[in-house]
C-alpha cells in the first residue's frame, strides 16, 4: 500500500500502548510497539474483574490484545526497550534493544512441550510469585505473542552449562542458545510513552506485617487469588492454613497520600478496586465480612458512586473510617488491626485476612530513562505534564500516555492514549487511505451452484490437543462425511507452511469450503479466512470447529468422550459448511468532513485535532460566544492563566480555514449513518436552516451548574455557588463589610437521590478557591463542609496545603447535612448563621458565615435528551451520554462514527476534558482518514415477506443498524452498521430475520446432523 | 378512583347499548366496535358500526368469543389510526392483547376507546355452538348475577386473575354492586374526557367495588396457582410434553385463532420448514424413524418461546383445538412463569416495555434461580 506517513514509537504495550498503536495503525502509520516483558497486555491481564460493570479483565482485554498481534501496521518488539532518542520532532531516529529471548519465534508454534519438561522451577512474575514457572515460559496463558522465552538467570544451560532439555523435546526446532541482543534504529515522527507505573511494594511500610504476616496480602496479589485464571483457581484461601477467610480487611492508601514516604498524591484507583474485591470477594464466598479501612471514599468516575453505594447497601461491606496503625498476628493466623476513628477513640478489630491496597507509584526506571530521553518527571517521578498540555511531555515530539504521567485507572489510560494519537498527528504526515488491501489478492472463485466440496484440516497444536484427542482418528472421521474431499491431520495448521498446504489442497481438491478443527475462531478465523481468500476463496466459505477448548481442554481427563466430542463438532461443522455461501463486504465511503456539537472547551479541542490534520469542520455552539464553562475559570494550580488559554484556543478555532463556526446554532435534525451524516442546522449568523454532510460526529454538549434550592440558596447575597464564588475572588467584588467566616459545603446535589454521582471537580475546584481565598483574604477562616475529599492523582498536595493553612474540615453524611439561617430574615444581604454537626467533636457546632459557598452538582444539559434520540445514541440514568464500553471504549457509542467528549460524557477537569477531547478527535480520525469503509459480511437480513413491522429488532439493536421503514412497515437493515451480533435474529418472533453466514438453515443442519434420541417426527 | 353509578334497569346488557348510543348520539364517538349476533343466530361477528338499528341487535357483551377482540382491532387499524373515534366494547382478555400488540405496531390505540366491564367469563365455542339459546341464557344469568359459574364457561375463565379493571379507557364495575347498580369508570385520560363530553359526571365512591373485586382476584390467584401447578406436573421433560401434544393433528388452527401469533406467516407454515424428503429419509434412518406430521412438539415449544411473554390466556387457543387438547392451560402455565420472570404482565400497562426491550441486571440472577428451580422439579419429578 505503501503509506507515505511517518511511523511512530509507541513505549510500553499496556492498555495504553495498545490502544495508541490500534488507533495510529487504523490511521494508516507504520507502528512499533516497544514492550519491556515477553508479552503485550500490561496490568489488566493480571485483574480479575473490572469496575464498575465486573467485566472481567482479560476477556475485555484479549480482543484488543489479538488485534493488535494481527494488524499488518504494528511490528510489536518485546523483551525491548528505548534506549536513546536523537533528531528532531518529525524525524527521530528511536534507538531500541531486543534482549535475546533464546527462542525462535518463527518457529516456536507455542506447544508448551518445554515448559512441561523443564526442571527449573521459579516464582512466577505475573501471578505475584503465588505460583511457579519454568525457566522456559509463557508469561501468561493468553500472552502475545504466544511463544516461549527463556529466563537466562534461571535456566540450567545458561547458569551451569547443562539440561538443554527444552532443546531437545522442541518439536519445531525453535530453540537457540546462541541468541544475542539486538539494537534496532528506528526512525519515527513521533514517540509516544506508555510505560505505565509499579505497584508499591508494602515490605517493611509501618506496622502492617506484610512478608512477616501469611495472611497479610497486597491488592495485585488479592486480584490474582479472586482470578479464576489464577494460582488458586478463584477460591479464595488464606496463606496460613488455606481456609476461606470469614472477614477481609482492606486497608486504603497504602502508599498513597503519605507526605512521610514522599507520596502527597492520591493513586486515583485504588478505592474502586477495593470495592470491587470487596463486591467479587463477597460474590465468591457468601458469608464473607469485608470491611474497609479508609480516609475518604474516592468513588469520583462516572457511575463510581452507585458502585459504591451497591457495595455497602447490597452487599453489606463495611466501611469504617479511620487509620489502621498496626496489625498483629494472632496464633492461628488471625490479625488484629489496631485503629484509631475519627474521634480519636482506639479501637481494635479481628481479621482473617488482610488486604493492603497499594497504591500506584512511578516506574523505577523513570530516573534514568527520563535523563536519557531528556524529558523531565514531576516530583513524584511521573512524567512531566501540565493542565493545557495533559498529554505532552516536556519534550517536543515525545507524548505520554496512560498511568506514566499520573495515577489513572482503565478508561483514563484508554483516553490518554487515544488523545496522545491525535497529538502526535501534526508530525505524522497522514495521508486519506484506500479500501485495505483486499481486492489485491487473487480474483474471487464463483461457487455459487457448485456442490460443496469440504477440505477438513484436524490441528495437533503440539499435544495442546492431540494430547487428549485422538486427532487422526477424527481426520479419518471427517473423511467418511458425505463432501469432505479431503482431510488431514496437521501439526500446527496455523504454522506457515501448514497454511501454504491447506492453499494447495485447495487447488488439487478443488475446494470450495475448508474447515480448521483447532482453537477458537476469536483468535485464529481471520487468519484461516486470509489463507482461503489467498487461493481465490471467498473467505467466509472457512469455518472453524474449536476442538481445543471445548473438547481437549474441557475433557482433559476424558480422551475418549474429547475425542468423540472432537468428531460430533467436525461433522456439525461439515454440516454447517454445507450450507455456506459466499458473503460480501460492501464498501462505505466515508464523508472526510466532521460536526463538533459544542463550542466549550472540548469540542474547540476536538475541531481543532480534526482541522489540523486536514478536515473540515462544522462546529455548532448554542450561545453566542464560544468558550463554555471554561468562561468562568479563573484560577489553576498551575501558573497557566486559564482565561490566557482560553483566548489562545478561541483564536486558533476563529483563524483556523477549516472550521465553520455555527454561532448560536442549533441542531434540527441528524439523518444517516458513519461516513454519510446529513444534519440541518439553523442559526448560525444568517438564521436560515442549512444542510450539511460530514462522516463523523462528535458530541461535546457540556454539562452546567446545578441551580440548587438547597441552603436558602438565592435568599441572601452571601450565599453564592461555587462559579460565582470564583468570579467574586476574579473580581474582588466581595459582599460588603468583613469576610471573616467563609463555610463551603460540598456535595450540593451530588450522591443523594436523583443525582446519584461524584460530580468530581466540585471538591479540587473548591480547594483552589479555598486557596485564592486566603491570598485575597488572609485573614479569612475557612470552614469546608465535605463528605468525602476526593483531591484525586496530584490534586492530593493542593487539599494538604490548604488544610496546612489551618481551614476547619466538618464532615457530615446525608442525615447530618449543615442547617443554613439567615441571621436577620428580612435583609437580602444577611449574615448567615450555619450549624453543623462535628464528628470529631461530636458535637454541633455553629458559625455565624459571612459568605456561604455551595459547591453544586453538574448536571447534563436539557437538550441531550433531544440530542440523543437524534442520533438514536443512549443516555445513562443520569442523563450523561453512555459511551460503548465503559472501559475500554470510552469516547466511542456503539453506533459507528459518533463519539462523546468533555463533561457530556461525565463531570471532569480541563486537563481530562481536553485529553478526552483529542480522544474523540482520534477515535474519529480512524474513520476520516480512510476513503471509505468496508461494512461486515456476516449482518443480519431481512425477508420482507415475513416481517410483521413490530419493531421489536429496532429496540433490541445497540447499533441502530435496523429500523422500520413506515412505508413498507418492514424492517430495514443498514449494512453499514451491522455488527453482525445477531441479537434482531434473536428476537425476532416472525423468523424475519437471519443472520448471514449464521442462518436458521446452517445452524438447524449443524444441530440436526447429531444423532438424536428420537420422540417426534420431521425437524424435532 | 371515582365513577359514575349506572341504573341497571333492563339488564346490564341495555346498559352498555344506552350507553353507546348517547356516545354516538352525542357526537362524542364516530363509530363503535362491538360483537352482534350473527343473522343464524348461532354466533357472534365483529361489527363496526355508528347505525343504531344495529346497534340495537348488537350484544353487546357476547357470551362467547369466536374471535379474539384484539384481532378484529387489529383489521381496522393494522394500517394505522385513522381519523375516526370508535368505541369498541371488549373482555378485559381483550384488551389486554390488544395492549399488547400495540407494543408490537400490529394495532393503534390512539383514536379508540377500549370499553371493558367486570367480565364472567365466555362460554367454550363449541358449548355455544352446540346449544346457542341456552347459552345465552346461562352466560345472561351469570352476568346479572355477576359471578362466574365454572361449568359454563371456559377453563381458562375459572383460573382468570384479570377479569376486571385493565389497561382499558372506561370501565363497568360490576361485581361486589347490587342488582340494580353499576360503575362505569373512566381509566385513562381519552376515557374521562369522553364521559365528560357525554356530560356524565364521575363522583360516586368506588372502593366497595374495588374491595369486592380484590377479594376475589385473591381467591382465583390461589386457585390459577393450584390448577396450572398440576398442568405442569405433568408437561415435565420431553416425554410430558410428547404425552401432552401427542394428538395434535398439526392444523395450527391454536395459532390462527391466537390474537398474539401476529406474524405474516408462520415458520411452520413456511417453505423454510419443509424439509426434502431424501433428508427425511436420512433422518428416519439415523433415528430409527420419524413421525408424520412432523413439527409437532416443535411447533408448539416454538410457537410457546415465541409468544409466551406476551400471553394473556384468553383461551381461544382451546377454543380452536379440534381434538380438545387443553393448549391455553399448558399455554398459561408457560405464560405465568416467563412473565414472572421478568416481572411483567402482559397487556398489564401500555407503558410497561416488552421484557426483551429493557435489560435490568437482576434478571439474569432471576433467570437463574428459575433455571434451579426447574431442575430441582426435573429431579423430584424423577
Amino acid at each position: 500500500m505503501g503509506s507515505k506517513s511517518k511511523s511512530v514509537v509507541v513505549v510500553g504495550a499496556g492498555i495504553a500502548g495498545i490502544q495508541a498503536s490500534l488507533d495510529l495503525a487504523e490511521l494508516g502509520v507504520e507502528v512499533h510497539l516497544i514492550e519491556d516483558t515477553p508479552t503485550i497486555g500490561g496490568r489488566m491481564p493480571q485483574l480479575d474483574k473490572t469496575f464498575p460493570t465486573n467485566d472481567c479483565s482479560m476477556c475485555i482485554l484479549a480482543p484488543k490484545m489479538s488485534e493488535c498481534a494481527r494488524h499488518a501496521r504494528i511490528t510489536i518488539h518485546i523483551n525491548s526497550s528505548l534506549d536513546a532518542i536523537s533528531g528532531e520532532p518529525g524525524d527521530f531516529r528511536c534507538t531500541i534493544t531486543e534482549r535475546a529471548k533464546y527462542v525462535d519465534p518463527v518457529k516456536c508454534v507455542a506447544c508448551g512441550l518445554c515448559e512441561e519438561k523443564c526442571p527449573v522451577k521459579v516464582d512466577d512474575v505475573f501471578d505475584t510469585g503465588l505460583r511457579k514457572r519454568k525457566a522456559i515460559s509463557r508469561y501468561f496463558l493468553q500472552s502475545i505473542p504466544a511463544e516461549y522465552t527463556i529466563d537466562k538467570d534461571n535456566c540450567l544451560f545458561f547458569t551451569r552449562g547443562v539440561c538443554k532439555m527444552c532443546e531437545k523435546v522442541c518439536p519445531a526446532d525453535a530453540i537457540n542458545y546462541e541468541d544475542q541482543d539486538r539494537q534496532l534504529e528506528l526512525s519515527a515522527g513521533a514517540i509516544i510513552l506508555a510505560t505505565g507505573i509499579d505497584p508499591f511494594n508494602p515490605i517493611g511500610f509501618g506496622n502492617f506485617g506484610y512478608h512477616r504476616f501469611a495472611n497479610v496480602v497486597t491488592s495485585l496479589e488479592f486480584e490474582r487469588i479472586l482470578s479464576a485464571s489464577g494460582p488458586l483457581g478463584g477460591h479464595v484461601v488464606r496463606a496460613s492454613d488455606s481456609k476461606e477467610p470469614k472477614s477481609i480487611a482492606f486497608i486504603q492508601c497504602v502508599g498513597s497520600r503519605d507526605e512521610s514516604i514522599g507520596k502527597n498524591y492520591c493513586s486515583s484507583a485504588c478505592c474502586m478496586f477495593t470495592i470491587k474485591q470487596a463486591i467479587i470477594a463477597k460474590e465468591h464466598m457468601k458469608d464473607l465480612e469485608p470491611t474497609v479501612f479508609y480516609m475518604d471514599i474516592r468513588a469520583f468516575g462516572k457511575d463510581f458512586d452507585k458502585y459504591y453505594e451497591k457495595a455497602e447497601k447490597k452487599y453489606g461491606v463495611v466501611f469504617t473510617r479511620s487509620k489502621v496503625a498496626d496489625i498483629d498476628e494472632l496464633p492461628g493466623g488471625n490479625l488484629r488491626l489496631r485503629y484509631t476513628e475519627e474521634n480519636g477513640d482506639i479501637k481494635y478489630g479481628e481479621f482473617d485476612m488482610v488486604i493492603l491496597a497499594i497504591g500506584l507509584e512511578a516506574r523505577e526506571g523513570n530516573r534514568v530513562l527520563s535523563e536519557e530521553l531528556d524529558i523531565k518527571l514531576n516530583e513524584f517521578d511521573f512524567y512531566r505534564s501540565d493542565a493545557f498540555g495533559p498529554l505532552e511531555s516536556t519534550r517536543e515530539g515525545v507524548f505520554v500516555c496512560g498511568a506514566a504521567n499520573g495515577p489513572k485507572d482503565i478508561p483514563e489510560s484508554v483516553v490518554s492514549a487515544s488523545g496522545a494519537v491525535a497529538s502526535a498527528a501534526k508530525y505524522l504526515k497522514l495521508e486519506r487511505q484506500d479500501i485495505a488491501s483486499e481486492d489485491e489478492g487473487a480474483a474471487e472463485l464463483d461457487v455459487t451452484g457448485d456442490r460443496p466440496r469440504v477440505g477438513v484440516f484436524v490441528c495437533h497444536c503440539g499435544i495442546n490437543i492431540a494430547g487428549v484427542v485422538d486427532v487422526k482418528n477424527v481426520a479419518e472421521y471427517a473423511a467418511t462425511l458425505s463432501n469432505v474431499e479431503h482431510s488431514e491431520d496437521v501439526m500446527y495448521a496455523c504454522s506457515t507452511d501448514c497454511l501454504e498446504t491447506i492453499k494447495k489442497r485447495i487447488e488439487e481438491h478443488g475446494l470450495n469450503r475448508v474447515i480448521v478443527a483447532a482453537c477458537t475462531p476469536r483468535t485464529h478465523e481471520p487468519l484461516f479466512r486470509e489463507t482461503i481468500a489467498e487461493a481465490g476463496l471467498n473467505p467466509y466459505l472457512c469455518e472453524m470447529a474449536n476442538i481445543r477448548d471445548q473438547c481437549s481442554w474441557a475433557h482433559m481427563e476424558e480422551p475418549e468422550l474429547a475425542t468423540a466430542k472432537s468428531r460430533d463438532l467436525v461433522e456439525m461443522t461439515v454440516a454447517k459448511a454445507r450450507q455456506l455461501s459466499s458473503l460480501e463486504r460492501l464498501p462505505i465511503d466515508i464523508d472526510p468532513r466532521a460536526l463538533v456539537i459544542g463550542g466549550g472547551l472540548s469540542g474547540m479541542t476536538a475541531a481543532l485535532s480534526l482541522a489540523e490534520a486536514g478536515h473540515e469542520v462544522f462546529l455548532v455552539e448554542k450561545e453566542k460566544d464560544l468558550g463554555g464553562n471554561m468562561r468562568d475559570i479563573f484560577f489553576n494550580f498551575d501558573k497557566a492563566d486559564p482565561q490566557a488559554f482560553l483566548a489562545e484556543t478561541i483564536a486558533r478555532v476563529e483563524e483556523n480555514e477549516n472550521i465553520r463556526v455555527f454561532m448560536a446554532g442549533r441542531i434540527d435534525g441528524i439523518t444517516g449513518y458513519v461516513g454519510n451524516f446529513e444534519t440541518t442546522i439553523s442559526g448560525g449568523g444568517n438564521g436560515d436552516a442549512e444542510k450539511v454532510k460530514h462522516g463523523v460526529v462528535i458530541v461535546a454538549t457540556g454539562g452546567e451548574e446545578h441551580k440548587t434550592e438547597e441552603y436558602l440558596y438565592g435568599r441572601s447575597s452571601r450565599i453564592v455557588s461555587l462559579v460565582e464564588f470564583e468570579k467574586m475572588l476574579k473580581t474582588g467584588n466581595f459582599p460588603a463589610g468583613r469576610i471573616r467566616n467563609v463555610v463551603i459545603v460540598q456535595c450540593v446535589g451530588s450522591r443523594e437521590e436523583g443525582r446519584m454521582y461524584c460530580s468530581r471537580v466540585c471538591c479540587t475546584k473548591a480547594v483552589k478557591n479555598a486557596l485564592e481565598l486566603k491570598k485575597a483574604k488572609p485573614g479569612a477562616d475557612v470552614y469546608f463542609a465535605y463528605r468525602d475529599i476526593r483531591t484525586y492523582g496530584f490534586r492530593e498536595k493542593y487539599y494538604t496545603e490548604l488544610r496546612d493553612t489551618g481551614a476547619v474540615f466538618l464532615r457530615y453524611t446525608p442525615e447530618t447535612k449543615p442547617v443554613v439561617n439567615m441571621v436577620d430574615e428580612t435583609n437580602p444581604d444577611s449574615r448567615l448563621k450555619v450549624t453543623a454537626f462535628d464528628p470529631i467533636l461530636e458535637k454541633e457546632v455553629e458559625i455565624t458565615a459571612d459568605l456561604l459557598v455551595l459547591s453544586a452538582a453538574i448536571d447534563p444539559p436539557e437538550g441531550n435528551v433531544r440530542l440523543a434520540k437524534m442520533l438514536k445514541v443512549p443516555l445513562n440514568s443520569d442523563g450523561m451520554f453512555l459511551e460503548a464500553h465503559v472501559k475500554l471504549r470510552p469516547v466511542d457509542f456503539a453506533t459507528d462514527g459518533i463519539f462523546v467528549c468533555g463533561l457530556a460524557h461525565s463531570p471532569k477537569d480541563m486537563d481530562e476534558s481536553l485529553a478526552q477531547a483529542k480522544a474523540a478527535a482520534s477515535r474519529a480520525l480512524t474513520f476520516l482518514n480512510k476513503k471509505a469503509i468496508l461494512a461486515e459480511g456476516t449482518i443480519a437480513r431481512v425477508r420482507e415477506d415475513r416481517c410483521s413491522g413490530c419493531a421489536y429488532c429496532e429496540s433490541i439493536c445497540a447499533y441502530a443498524a435496523i429500523e422500520v421503514d413506515p412505508e413498507k412497515e418492514v424492517a430495514v437493515v443498514n449494512e453499514a452498521l451491522c455488527k453482525g451480533c445477531g441479537a434482531c435474529v434473536a428476537s425476532c418472533r416472525c423468523g424475519a430475520l437471519d443472520l448471514l453466514g449464521f442462518s436458521n438453515e446452517q445452524l438447524f443442519s449443524a444441530f440436526d446432523s447429531l444423532e438424536m434420541v428420537i420422540t417426534d417426527g420431521g425437524a424435532d | 378512583m371515582q365513577g359514575a353509578s349506572l341504573k341497571v334497569v333492563d339488564g346490564i346488557k341495555s346498559v352498555v347499548r344506552d350507553f353507546l348510543r348517547k356516545a354516538l348520539e352525542s357526537e362524542a364517538a364516530d363509530a363503535v366496535l362491538v360483537p352482534v349476533r350473527t343473522p343464524a343466530k348461532d354466533s357472534y361477528a365483529w361489527i363496526l358500526t355508528n347505525d343504531q338499528a344495529v346497534l340495537d341487535e348488537a350484544g353487546p357483551l357476547a357470551p362467547t368469543m369466536p374471535v379474539q377482540g384484539a384481532k378484529a382491532l387489529k383489521s381496522l387499524t393494522r394500517k394505522g389510526q385513522g381519523t375516526a373515534r370508535v368505541i369498541a366494547v371488549m373482555r378485559p382478555c381483550e384488551v389486554r392483547a390488544a395492549v399488547e400488540l400495540s407494543k408490537l405496531n400490529q394495532v393503534h390505540l390512539d383514536n379508540i376507546i377500549l370499553l371493558s366491564y367486570d367480565c364472567t367469563g365466555a362460554v367454550p365455542l363449541q358449548d355455544y355452538v352446540g346449544d346457542p339459546a341456552g347459552s345465552e341464557e346461562r352466560f345472561d344469568s351469570m352476568l346479572e348475577a355477576r359471578k362466574t359459574e365454572e361449568s359454563a364457561v371456559k377453563p381458562v375463565c375459572g383460573i382468570c386473575v384479570d377479569f376486571s379493571l385493565v389497561d382499558s379507557d372506561i370501565h363497568l364495575g360490576l361485581i361486589g354492586l347490587a342488582g340494580e347498580s353499576a360503575l362505569l369508570i373512566p381509566n385513562s385520560e381519552k376515557g374521562a374526557a369522553l364521559l365528560e363530553a357525554m356530560g356524565i359526571a364521575c363522583e360516586e365512591d368506588t372502593s366497595g367495588w374495588m374491595q369486592a373485586v380484590s377479594g376475589l382476584k385473591a381467591e382465583r390467584e390461589d386457585k390459577r396457582s393450584k390448577a396450572l401447578a398440576e398442568t405442569g406436573a405433568s408437561l415435565q421433560g420431553f416425554d410430558g410434553l410428547h404425552a401432552a401434544f401427542a394428538d395434535c393433528v398439526g392444523c395450527h388452527n391454536c395459532q390462527s385463532a391466537c390474537p398474539i401469533c401476529y406474524c405474516r406467516q408462520c415458520y411452520f407454515d413456511s417453505e423454510v420448514a419443509r424439509r426434502d424428503p431424501a433428508a427425511l429419509l436420512d433422518t428416519a434412518i439415523a433415528r430409527g424413524g420419524i413421525a408424520f406430521p412432523g413439527d409437532r412438539v416443535m411447533f408448539h415449544t416454538g410457537r410457546m418461546a415465541h409468544m409466551s411473554l406476551s400471553c394473556v390466556s384468553c383461551g381461544q387457543c382451546s377454543d380452536a383445538c379440534p381434538v380438545s387438547i387443553p393448549v391455553a392451560d399448558i399455554f398459561s402455565y408457560m405464560a405465568d412463569l416467563t412473565q414472572a420472570t421478568f416481572e411483567y404482565a402482559a397487556g398489564r400497562d401500555d407503558g410497561e416495555p416488552l421484557p426483551l426491550r429493557q435489560y435490568r441486571e437482576d434478571e439474569v440472577e432471576k433467570v437463574h434461580e428459575i433455571v434451579k428451580g426447574a431442575e430441582e422439579e426435573e429431579v423430584a419429578h424423577e
